[in-house]
């Protein structure tokens, strides 16, 4: 008995050991694996980077990269900054793959610094590394007055655009709520806010971009189901008919005929995607924005956003098998670069409160009202 | 450390650990490291949920368990008390060695449960047995090819909003807690 313990106490060691070794062989960032890149012209200026903690991490064959990058910028143009997002590329792991960052509802005036965080891991199967892994672009900066700096490879005028449209939207209600109910009214809504907030249901998506391998023929059990839309009256674009097919807890190629109802072309149109499961509980599934990045929709004609992307849906690590389908107009963009987005009254009639995630604008100021009360609340409104 | 990389300890225990895990680097590592452990694991998400407390509880019982057997049986037999003294000298040893074939076990058990197709009659096919695949994992979301893999983290958020697109791209929108900004990352795959 007394051998065999030893052998054990041997064996516990040598497994500790190993186990050690596969964990220590962690080492710096190497000098020139990551490059932030800022035009010469730029209205952000770089004043600091920080790396700390930041390290590489040797796996058997693989190698993990941790970057956990802050940077200081600062507002060197003359107007106030309203929205940020920074291109993050790592082109030889991702293969096609690539990341933004984005910075919405901020406020920064002209010659003010700010911080900004970048957290991100490579995984490869090669351990060796050389050169730059990761660049770090400028892609866009929103200004309050809406005008744009920027290449604009990823969209991102439209993108904080919208979300500009959907803060300015909050800000407004809150003001309207505030002059109205006075703080007791402000605070009332706050905590509807929050409430709200925690109540929406998540679920967990993986995207796969390229339709499955094999026809909709072969693939037994999937049906074809049609989106139920809700309609908004002021909506610059109405949906028509639209379809996606369903397997257990999977959707794919979701197609949705929509017709320009207003006077203006329209050159870009998003979606809202709600699917309900067996007990009919509603869930934000996804946005299907018009594939054809050269969409040109003129004034009473029609248009269909095509996706081929397969979607499956779990929740608390469950699948969630899809029964409804339900589309809203989310976004709509004219040619002349103004965006359209859902006002409050529309999300509140159509009970889509309780189903979508607060804008960013409203996280920002529920998050003001929780940590510092209503009297800093009030002084954030009034700043715009 | 386990339970709390995974999010499976309840509120009071979370907050022992999280107090602890400040002050305490090696644990803070360990966590760092099961953290990943689930993360490398491409479907963790989709397996079913694990009942982690009532897992710990048993296995520390029959560590326990095992462990006073043990000394029950060292303690009857006359003329070897010298011998379990030296054991008892050994007692981490051993208390570790039962410590990391549990977690060989849980994480083997993992694995397995990997391999199960979720439920559906789609999973077979659906798995991305080729081709990148954009989802979220425990704390960020990913473009994942092969065994590459590209991820933005939602680094100390306490509460973030995923959304997805049927373009490819996916979104995570959190309170950043040092700067405080709004912050949302978004990956993408063409």
């Amino acid at each position: 008995m007394f051998m065999s313990s030893r052998a054990i106490q041997i064996l516990a060691v040598v497994v500790l050991l190993s186990a050690g070794t596969l964990l220590a062989q962690e080492a710096p960032l190497p000098p020139g694996s990551v490059n932030v890149n800022l035009p010469a012209n730029s209205p952000l200026g770089l004043i600091s980077t920080s790396m700390s903690d930041s390290r590489t991490t040797a796996r058997g064959a693989a190698l993990m990269l941790d970057l956990h990058m802050s940077l200081t910028l600062r507002n060197s143009s003359q107007n106030r900054i309203h929205g940020v997002t920074l291109r993050v590329v790592s082109q030889e792991v991702t293969l096609g793959g690539k990341g933004w960052v984005t910075y919405p509802s901020l406020n920064v005036g002209p010659g003010e610094a700010f911080p900004v965080r970048i957290d991100m891991q490579l995984m490869r199967p090669s351990p060796v590394m050389a050169g730059t892994l990761v660049q770090v672009d400028l892609d866009g900066v929103l200004f309050q007055d809406l005008s744009f700096f920027g290449p604009d490879r990823l969209n991102s005028r439209r993108t904080m655009t919208a979300s500009e449209m959907e803060a300015q939207r909050d800000r407004d209600h809150y003001k309207r709520i505030l002059a109205e109910g006075g703080k007791p009214g402000l605070k009332r809504e706050m905590l509807e806010s929050m409430a709200r907030q925690s109540e929406v249901s998540q679920l967990a998506v993986t995207v796969k971009r390229a339709g499955r391998a094999v026809t909709s023929a072969a693939v037994p059990g999937e049906r074809t189901a049609e989106f139920a839309f809700l309609q908004f009256p002021d909506s610059p674009v109405a949906p028509l008919e639209g379809w996606a097919q369903l397997a257990g807890n999977e959707a794919r190629a979701p197609h949705i005929n929509v017709r320009n109802n207003s006077t203006r072309a329209v050159k870009h149109v998003e979606m809202g995607w709600l699917v309900s499961d067996q007990s009919g509980r509603q869930y934000m599934a996804a946005s299907v924005p018009s594939g054809d990045a050269t969409l040109n929709l003129p004034p009473g004609n029609t248009a269909r956003l095509d996706q081929e992307a397969t979607l499956s849906f779990t929740s608390k690590g469950q699948p969630v098998n899809v029964q409804k389908m339900m589309g809203f107009v989310n976004q709509v963009e004219f040619a002349d670069g103004k965006i359209w987005v859902p006002n409050r009254q529309n999300l509140d009639n159509a009970g889509l409160q309780k189903v979508l995630p607060a804008s960013a604008e409203e996280l920002r100021l529920t998050e003001i009202y929780r940590k510092r009360g209503p009297d800093a609340l009030v002084q954030e409104l009034s700043k715009f | 450390m386990a339970l709390h990389a995974g999010g499976d300890l309840g509120l009071v225990e979370r907050l022992r650990t999280e107090r602890h895990l400040a002050k305490c680097d090696r644990c803070r590592d360990s966590v760092a490291a099961f953290t990943e452990l689930r993360e490398v694991l491409p479907e963790l998400a989709e397996i079913p949920e694990v009942p982690w407390n009532r897992l710990a509880s048993e296995m520390r019982a029959n560590i326990r368990l095992g462990l006073e057997a043990g000394e029950c049986v060292r303690t009857g037999v006359p003329g070897e008390a010298a011998e379990v003294s030296k054991l008892r000298r050994f007692a981490g040893g051993r208390t570790a060695l039962a410590f990391a074939s549990v977690v060989a076990l849980v994480g083997t058990g993992l694995i397995l449960e990997q391999s199960s197709p979720v439920a559906g009659p789609l999973a077979g096919t659906a798995a991305a047995k080729e081709g990148p695949l954009v989802q979220a994992t425990e704390n960020g979301i990913q473009v994942r090819v092969g065994g590459s893999a590209f991820r933005l983290m939602n680094a100390g958020a306490k509460s973030v909003t995923y959304s997805a697109r049927a373009d490819g791209s996916m979104g995570a929108r959190y309170l950043d807690p040092e700067t405080g900004y709004v912050t949302i990352n978004n990956v993408y795959v063409e």
